[in-house]
């Protein structure tokens, strides 16, 4: 059991346990003994992992740039998902709303998401405030819900989404994901909401390990995690369920906008 | 067919809003790498594209300009890492019948079954472009030999024609209560057909969610086969009851051996014993009961369970004929079994005594001792006559006359 790999992930949604059951078997087959712990949020799963308890964690942004300033640089990044390179947030609005431009959200009701979701209030914001926007001057609406679990949940933005076709607020933050998930399921109404701005890209979430890590640890994780294939019917059932079609290597430069909202002075 | 490219033109359309119902099919259309060229004047599309191919795995090539009016033309290539699904059929139209009916078997002809079936395509009909990594379906009944008979989708038309209604079609008002000894004899008699045609309808039905969907004929088949045995228990046991006669024994005897039956697990075995050797006995038995039958109904509602019988056992010919062409080894794996449950049965003697009893009566017209040999006489006839058929219906089935006549006596006093 001690050689075993064990990594963290958080429990936000019941597929978890399905997914890690899976890749642990993969892991195994691979040859690569490995065992997974569930948290409840990703501060506690960050904590144990600068303790050493657990030797990877499958962390959201928020939790990498911390993990990564937590080790002043040093951690090791081992792994992404296809789908979590280039996010965009979007700033969608109502169309009766008259908002035609980003400075006419000025006076208006923005809703945004839980205040630690990455896509869906950090970063929008950031971007808002980049682009010239004085946030003092929105009415900031926020659904802090599932706080703990960095947005992974998604229902902070549904409940964006949801103001905005109520018309509870004019504007709404989601990441662009949901918006196109939302799209492709038929549940936008395209003559009542669009899109009024896209913020620049940034990337989702990283497999982070200390520097500490034993280097064939990181060796046989790399191999078994890149030889998952999506033509392989086992493996795509587990890749469908996490959302992506391919892992990734690692880059760091996704995550410099997020870097900077979490140095700039308190959003909310 | 597959292209190499295809041109959507989605006018205004968000993503949402209809571009994807547009942009979807035509991905399908064309093979992975395959290219679509995508027209749009919404604003907001290429964005929402290029995030929609990422998740997608689709390629999103670029976007450009195509006229004065913001018309943006976006090249998607799809995805490499999609797994091509199977061609899709040629689609021909299907061929009616003179009188404009459409069959079953006309269906089976252009869309014929698959020598062997694959469980990964779950409950898709035949024919269906099946994605593959679908998870496998527990289903055992795959090759085509051992499942599907070519004429099964004309016995499923045949079957579906000749439907009727034991509560309508029965002129149950002229049915009068009969001399006891006759009554009690007819009461029997329907016990013991219904206690049959119970098995009949349990036995066929366990093999329906076994069938690899691809066999769905098969299946449309043995459901009909399940209907007419619902129906057979329901216009026996009506008989039994409708002018104040009342149910016979059920004897030991019959329970052994309908329990011999329901334990067969292999489907062709199954079909052997229960269609082919008791279900053509059973012909030979409604036969004589409609020969001999007390009054108008009870001869017609006979009748027509004799004519649904003949389709069961037709089945169970054609399956067994099929399967004995493709496999050398099955003759000695049906004498096997019938072997087998001929040892089981060997303890427990002859035609169960109600069942003869009532058969010589009912043939007798009656208990009076003068008539009684007379009906003696038409029983033991009536034993060489279920020799005799099942030994044409083996021979019909592929069997040499040799090995028919082995099986035939071997086969059980029960009659099923
Ligand atoms: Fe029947
Ligand atoms: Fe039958």
């Amino acid at each position: 059991m001690s050689d075993a790999i064990l990594l963290g992930a958080v429990a936000y949604d019941a597929k978890v346990v399905p997914i890690w059951e899976g890749i642990r078997e993969h892991f195994q087959s691979e040859g690569v003994p490995m065992d997974f712990v569930l948290f409840s949020n990703y501060e506690r799963q960050l904590e144990l992992l600068l303790r050493g308890h657990i030797d990877i964690a499958w962390n959201t942004p928020l939790a990498h740039v911390r993990c990564k300033a937590a080790t002043e640089g040093q951690s090791l990044s081992l792994g992404m998902r296809d789908s979590d390179r280039d996010f965009h947030a979007k700033i969608i609005v109502r169309k009766d709303a008259g908002i035609t431009a980003l400075a006419g959200l000025a006076g208006k009701r923005l809703a945004v998401g839980s205040r630690d979701s990455t896509q869906a209030r950090i970063l929008p914001l950031h971007f808002l405030r980049e682009a010239g926007i004085d946030l003092r001057a929105v009415a900031l609406v926020p659904f802090d819900t599932d706080v703990g679990k960095h947005g992974d949940t998604g229902t902070s933005e549904l409940h964006v989404l949801d103001a905005l076709r109520s018309g509870a607020v004019h504007a709404g933050a989601v990441g662009d994901l949901i918006w196109v998930l939302e799209q492709a399921a038929g549940r936008i109404n395209p003559s009542e909401l669009e899109v009024l701005w896209t913020t620049p890209g940034f990337d989702h979430c990283m497999f982070d390990a200390l520097p500490t890590l034993a280097p064939d640890k990181v060796a046989a994780f790399q191999r078994a995690l890149f030889a998952m294939r999506w033509e392989n019917p086992t493996h795509r059932r587990l890749l469908e369920l996490e959302g992506l079609k391919q892992w990734m290597p690692p880059r760091e430069e996704g995550y410099a906008s997020l870097v900077a909202a979490l140095t700039a002075p308190d959003l909310l | 067919m597959t292209l190499s490219a295809v041109a959507v033109d989605a006018g205004e359309l968000p993503l949402g809003g209809g571009l994807l119902t547009l942009l979807r099919p035509a991905l399908l259309r064309v093979a992975p790498g395959g290219l679509v060229a995508v027209l749009s004047r919404d604003r907001a599309a290429r964005d929402d594209l290029q995030r929609w191919c990422q998740v997608e795995h689709h390629g999103f090539l670029g976007s450009e300009v195509v006229d004065d009016r913001g018309t943006q033309r976006h090249l998607i290539e799809r995805g490499r890492l999609g797994v091509p699904r199977p061609e899709r059929e040629a689609g021909l139209p299907l061929a009616l019948q003179e009188d404009g009916h459409l069959l079953a078997a006309t269906v089976l002809d252009q869309a014929p079954f698959p020598e062997h079936a694959d469980p990964h395509t779950g409950f898709a009909p035949r024919g269906a472009q099946v994605e593959p990594g679908g998870p496998p379906y527990p289903v055992s009944l795959l090759d085509r030999a051992h499942v599907a008979p070519p004429d099964v989708a004309r016995l499923y038309d045949q079957a579906v024609a000749a439907q009727w209604d034991a509560s309508r079609d029965i002129a149950w008002s002229r049915i009068t209560r009969l001399p006891d000894a006759l009554e009690w004899s007819v009461g029997q008699l329907m016990t013991f057909l219904a206690e049959n045609e119970l098995s009949a309808l349990y036995v066929p039905s366990k093999f329906i969610p076994r069938l690899h969907p691809h066999f769905a004929e098969v299946g449309m088949f043995l459901a009909t086969q399940v209907a007419d045995e619902a129906r057979h228990i329901d216009v026996f046991l009506k008989r039994a009851r409708v002018a104040g006669g009342s149910l016979g024994v059920s004897s030991v005897t019959t329970s052994h051996s309908l329990l011999s039956l329901l334990q067969i697990e292999d489907f062709t075995e199954a079909e052997f014993m229960l269609s082919v050797l008791g279900e053509g006995t059973f012909i030979d038995l409604l036969r004589f009961v409609e020969r001999h039958a007390p009054d108008e109904p009870t001869f017609e509602l006979v009748r027509r369970a004799r004519a649904d019988e003949a389709r069961h056992v037709h089945f169970g010919l054609s399956h067994v004929r099929h399967a004995l062409a493709h496999d050398a080894g099955l003759y000695g794996r049906l004498e096997q079994s019938v072997r087998r449950r001929a040892a089981t049965m060997s303890a427990v003697g002859g035609v169960p005594t109600p069942i003869q009893d009532a058969l010589v009566v009912l043939a007798a017209g009656g208990d009076a001792p003068d008539r009684i040999s007379r009906g003696h006489e038409a029983f033991r006839e009536l034993l060489h006559e279920m020799h005799d058929n099942r030994m044409h219906r083996l021979e019909h089935a592929g069997f040499s006359a040799e090995q028919a006549r082995t099986l035939s006596e071997l086969h059980t006093p029960n009659f099923m």
